[in-house]
């Protein structure tokens, strides 16, 4: 376990076609993951989209309907849940409430038949790990939450498995905690080096932890990529939309040459964006534009951008949200509190952006 | 494994159900003798029980004792349940000990007291002994369901029709009571239901003059066996049925599970 | 407006919560002075009766003894005594011995399967005991179901001897009274996260490890506790194992009901009411204790 220099090579994850049905009700319809050794991979998606589901299956809880599950090159997808050396962290932690805490982290070392002194030992170190040293003769319940969760962690990771599933792990924390126990466990994960699958709907803790993310909806990955990638680029409208607020303009594509396209829309303007796949010129294409990459300036400060006026404000401290009219359209503004002076209700303003930030998203 | 399971709980259903089972199949023999297998349909004994008095009083006896108890018991009982789940009074704990000690309590001590009770008291026969028993032995019954019933609702409906400007008692009477209606309801089938099954303590109290049909039926079980008797007790388990498949469409039942 | 006139009587919600406070004990009355007259008090008059003694002209009640006590260890009434301990204790081993494989099966049930199957483990606990201990004397007597059956097959030429026994005690009670041991365990069994099971064989273990390590520690108590409901009532049932025991097998309940009802002999009487309660009350705080510790 989190000692430097693993007896054996990490692992990946392998998943190809996975199907799961329940009842008439398709909840994974298809996924297809290659998770790389030693990367922190995270499922992202609503709830409701099938993570859940495909991470019970690669833990072996669930049995799919179709495909198949590799886990370091090894086909488990029929092997019983455990033979799969997986370390498996439950949403509500799932500690043995009739166990003391050393007795709950050393559970898989004694199914595995390790000798009672080693177990005392990595038990220990594995608590090390988590920062409970001395917490061994406890009890769960006599646990906060942060600690529950540190004691699901080492349990997990106590048997050295091949793999690390992290079934929503952080959302029964406040949110204070949360942060803390977010750069906890990637510290954790770096240092000790394992594969590690998180499932989350919570993007932050995405973006903070993975090296990659598929983001997913309906059972199906709707993108695969590293988390900036996904926010700048997003493949599509739903991508787009639930990784963060954003503007969205209905346009007409005007011309189309070398993967660029230009596209126009009523009121806005026309725009050079790399083309989204199977655009034609006169066909409709949707524009994505973030709020916080659009200027927002009183109208008589500057000279350049589109007129409009502010609709509607709120602060939120570190930032302010505006909507601005721009003639028939509502546009999204964020952006950090102007020095000196506020711009209200019925202002007339003026918003500027730089054209590479306006992206096209298929639908 | 599972096959294994299930063969052992269909051989304990059969078990369970057995006497239950036999009993309404032997009312439909036409003979005097109980014989096997029945080759005979009839609702000769069904004729029979009705034309024998003592059956038919005993039942009578027996209905009218657990209406009047269960009515009682749920009066009383909601009153009970309402103070304690409202009120919260000290030593709640041990007033609801009080109100379910018939439960832990065995039938046949509190039967032996009773019996010795009467009869200092000078009560010894009388239908109203007979009835306050009754409604002593179903009070837990009562209590535990109409509480859970009162505590389903929280106090912030009352509170509402309070500060709409009714009194408690018409708040109670107007929230409470219709919404409690299922608990109450059931608290009454349930009571009738313990009631009218109950043997025990009846029997160590009961004089000549009051035999219900489970004391009945229990002084005829030692003494003879008697197709007649195969008849009213298959009209008992009937009405256990209806009233079990009320309890249970009504949730009571699961109550007890807890 | 002062912080008088806030505390004042005319502040709604104050007075809405404390109005009910005297008015609390109206509601409780009824049920208290019932069960402080019809319960309480016979049963302490039965305990009273139980320390004088018993003369042809009724009870003495200016003479105090303990000799209705002493009668308990008369070698009758010990042999009864052991022979109700017995049957109670086959019956409550019998009833934790079904209520695994039986719990086990509801839990993997649909929840509407659950439901039916539970009414029917209900049955016979909802079913008239004297309803009940007829069928069981058309099973088990010597023209009943079986003897009529085996002998028809030539298996047996005289009738076995299947009541007015210790067994037919355990065949008529077991099946009311096993309820008490199930449906706490079956709760038990459904409060049981399914993630930590998972999380069990994640870690290596097979679902026999799974059901030794982590199922069975969890439900334990709630076993325990359900055996000892469960003896307590053998120990107290009356109706079945009179008609079912026959004068062979006379269990104390029914010798309280000769003592008190026969013989007449109240102080006497009480005294194995005293007895019975004691038992049962011993019990019912040895279960809590048990609760406790296991908790």
């Amino acid at each position: 376990m989190p000692q430097e220099g693993r007896a054996r090579p990490q692992a990946g994850l392998d998943v190809a076609g996975l199907i799961k049905r329940f009842g008439l009700s398709v909840a994974v319809a298809g996924v297809d993951l290659s998770v790389r050794p030693g990367e922190f991979f995270t499922v992202l998606g609503p709830s409701g989209c099938g993570k859940t589901t495909l991470l019970r299956m690669v833990s072996g809880i669930l049995v799919p309907d179709g495909g198949r599950i590799a886990i370091g090159g090894r086909d488990v997808t029929a092997a019983p849940i455990w033979t799969r050396r997986v370390g498996l962290v439950f949403q509500n932690y799932a500690l043995f409430p009739h166990m003391s805490v050393a007795q709950n982290v050393a559970f898989g070392l004694s199914m595995q038949g390790v000798a009672r002194e080693e177990r005392t030992a990595r038990v220990a170190r594995a608590l090390g790990t988590v920062r409970l040293d001395g917490y061994e003769a406890r009890r769960p319940s006599e646990l906060s939450g942060g600690q529950q969760q540190r004691v699901a962690l080492a349990r997990a990771i106590v048997t050295e498995p091949d793999l690390l599933l992290l079934d929503e792990p952080l959302s029964n924390l406040d949110a204070r905690l949360r942060e803390d126990m977010r750069a906890e466990l990637l510290e954790l994960q770096r240092r000790v080096g394992i594969t590690t699958v998180l499932v989350t709907h919570d993007i932050h803790e995405a973006f903070a932890l993975s090296d990659r993310v598929a983001v997913m909806r309906a059972g199906k990955v709707e993108q695969l990529g590293a988390p900036t990638e996904l926010y700048e680029r997003p493949a599509n409208r739903f991508v787009a939309g639930f990784l963060g607020p954003v503007n969205e303009w209905e346009g007409r594509v005007e011309a189309r040459a070398e993967g660029q396209a230009r596209v126009a829309v009523d009121g806005i303007g026309s725009f050079d964006v790399a083309a989204p796949a199977n655009c034609a010129v006169g066909q409709t294409a949707w524009l994505v534009l973030r709020p916080e990459r659009v200027c927002i300036e009183a109208a008589e400060a500057t000279a350049s951008g589109l007129v409009g006026r502010v609709d509607h404000v709120s602060h939120l401290g570190n930032l302010v949200n505006y909507r601005v009219a721009l003639g028939a359209r509502a546009l999204a503004v964020q952006s950090p509190p102007l020095r000196g002076r506020t711009l209200g209700v019925g202002q007339s303003v003026r918003v500027s952006w730089h054209a590479g930030d306006v992206a096209a998203v298929a639908l | 494994m599972k096959r294994a399971l299930t063969a052992l709980n269909v051989l304990m259903i059969v078990y369970i159900l057995a006497p239950i089972v036999l009993v309404v199949w032997m009312s439909f023999t036409p003979t005097m003798l109980f014989r096997i297998p029945i080759t005979q349909f009839s609702l000769r004994w069904y004729y029979e029980v009705f034309s024998y008095s003592a059956y038919v009083d005993a039942a009578l006896l027996s209905l009218r004792l657990g209406l009047l108890a269960a009515l009682v018991a749920v009066a009383v009982g909601f009153c009970a349940a309402y103070g304690l789940v409202r009120w919260k009074p000290p030593g709640s704990a041990v007033l609801m000990g009080l109100f379910t000690a018939p439960l832990v309590v065995p039938a046949v001590v509190f039967g032996i007291a009773m019996l010795q009770f009467i009869n200092r008291i000078g009560l010894y026969g009388s239908f109203t002994a007979l009835l306050l028993a009754h409604v002593v032995l179903v009070m837990p019954f009562a209590v535990r369901t109409l509480q859970a019933s009162i505590q389903e609702h929280g106090p912030e409906l009352e509170w509402a029709a309070m500060s709409l400007g009714a009194r408690r008692w018409r708040a109670v009477m107007l929230v409470t009571v219709p919404l409690c209606l299922r608990g109450m309801i059931a608290a009454f089938l349930f009571c009738f239901l313990i009631s009218f099954s109950e043997i025990t303590v009846t029997l160590f109290m009961t004089g000549p003059a009051h035999q219900t049909l489970p004391v009945r039926i229990f002084n005829y079980v030692s003494d003879r066996i008697d197709p007649t008797m195969a008849a009213v007790s298959s009209m008992v388990v009937l009405l256990t049925v209806v009233i079990a498949l009320a309890l249970n469409r009504l949730g009571a039942l699961s109550e007890l599970k807890k | 407006m002062t912080a008088a006139a806030l505390a004042g009587p005319g502040f709604p919600r104050a007075s809405l919560a404390a109005r009910l406070g005297g008015a609390g004990w109206l509601f409780l009355a009824p049920a208290v002075v019932l069960m402080v007259a019809a319960y309480l008090a016979p049963l302490f008059d039965s305990i009273v009766i139980s320390f004088h003694p018993n003369t042809p002209q009724g009870i003495d009640r200016a003479h105090w003894i303990l000799g209705n006590y002493a009668r308990l260890f008369d070698d009758y009434y010990a042999t009864v005594l052991l022979r109700t301990l017995r049957v109670s204790v086959i019956i409550t081993l019998l009833s934790v011995l079904l209520a695994y494989p039986v719990a086990l099966w509801l839990a993997e049930l649909s929840p509407r399967g659950q439901t039916w199957a539970i009414l029917v483990y209900m049955s016979p606990w909802l079913v008239n005991t004297v309803v009940k201990s007829f069928g069981w004397t058309l099973i088990l007597g010597n023209s009943g179901v079986i003897n009529t059956g085996l002998r028809a097959a030539g298996l047996i030429d005289a009738p076995l001897r299947l009541m007015f026994n210790e067994l037919g005690i355990v065949i008529g009670l077991l099946p009311g009274h096993f309820l008490f041991v199930l449906l706490p365990l079956w709760a038990a069994l459904k409060g049981i996260d399914d993630n930590l099971r998972w999380a069990a064989m994640t870690l290596g273990a097979r679902p026999g490890t799974v059901f030794l390590r982590i199922t069975l520690p969890l439900t334990l108590p709630a076993l325990i506790a359900g055996a000892i409901i469960n003896f307590t009532m053998n120990m107290a049932a009356f109706a079945a194992p009179a008609l079912l025991g026959g004068t062979r097998a006379r269990v104390l309940s029914f010798v309280a009901y000769q003592v008190n009802l026969e013989e007449l002999n109240w102080p006497f009487g009480g005294a194995l009411a005293v007895a019975m309660l004691t038992v049962t009350l011993g019990c019912i705080a040895l279960a809590q204790w048990v609760g406790g510790r296991l908790r």
